[in-house]
């Protein structure tokens, strides 16, 4: 069997990959794609955690996946709606030239 | 189970990094979605193997899809070959991100002491068990969490509606 530790590693990197992607692009898209990539980081740990646990049988920690992916499922789709919403109003996808605010 | 951990593993890795990091949309989503089913096989080598289905049918079929229809409804896909893709301080990004990685995640991971087995070597497939959990003690949550998606596909089909065209639906 593959150690807890192994996975936890995977999923620190898969988190960092993700957390990359939120602070260096500039595109809305891949910054959505960037969180999705962190949330998933974070349900592979829940699983990890679940099966090496005193009480798989319970199924707490899949359980809980079950609800992380839903929620974010509906993030994806209130998060690419605002993009195309901010989009409408900039004319373009660039998160760099969303600056009403600064200004 | 090491060799396939690894393979599947590395696969996750790298069709991350290349979803965060290319220039084409498209190609970005593609290997997002790469990278959704390598960590539907981790879900199997745990021995999740309905979350497994589950990631397959929510985040390849419906999240990517979702992706994919955004790109199409907004801008020219490929992007401007001379155009920068980073955001300005992206180097304090990578900073930011490599400090989290090195001095947060990493030691809590390796000074802790974890389980090298688990301590139950098999189990039986979850499936009729989950679904009695969901209906039985959290059946509430599943209420709630409909209402969300309910709420959630109501407010995004608001929010991406297109405030001209409704207001020329008034009057017809």
């Amino acid at each position: 069997m593959v150690p807890l530790h192994y996975y936890l590693v995977v999923s620190a990197i898969l988190f960092f990959v993700g957390l990359l992607g939120v602070l260096t692009r500039r595109h809305a898209i891949i910054v959505l794609i960037g969180v999705e990539i962190m949330l998933n980081a974070a349900n592979l740990n829940f699983i990890a955690f679940w099966r090496f646990g005193p009480n798989p049988d319970l199924l707490l920690g899949q359980l809980f996946t079950l609800f992380s992916i839903a929620i974010a499922g509906a993030e994806a789709a209130v998060g690419l709606a605002l993009v195309i919403a901010v989009y409408r109003f900039y004319k373009t996808p660039d998160l760099e030239k969303m600056t009403s605010l600064h200004e | 189970m090491i060799i396939a951990f690894s393979i599947l593993s590395v696969i996750a890795v790298i069709s991350a990094l290349l979803a965060v990091r290319l220039r084409n949309l498209v190609h970005a989503t593609l290997t997002l979605m790469a990278f959704f089913v390598a960590l539907a096989g981790l879900f199997i080598l745990l021995m999740a193997e309905f979350l497994a289905a589950v990631q397959i049918l929510v985040y390849v079929g419906a999240v990517g899809i979702l992706i994919l229809f955004a790109i199409m409804l907004t801008q020219q896909v490929t992007g401007n070959v001379k155009e920068h893709i980073e955001a300005h301080g992206a180097l304090w990004g990578l900073a930011g991100a490599t400090a989290v990685l090195l001095t947060l995640l990493l030691p809590a991971i390796l000074k802790t002491a974890l389980p090298l087995q688990p301590v139950v070597e098999t189990i039986d497939p979850s499936v009729r068990a989950l679904g009695l959990n969901l209906m039985s003690p959290y059946a509430i949550a599943l209420q709630v969490i409909a209402l969300l998606l309910t709420a959630a596909l109501l407010g995004a089909v608001v929010i991406a509606i297109s405030p001209e065209k409704s207001e020329e639906e008034k009057k017809s």
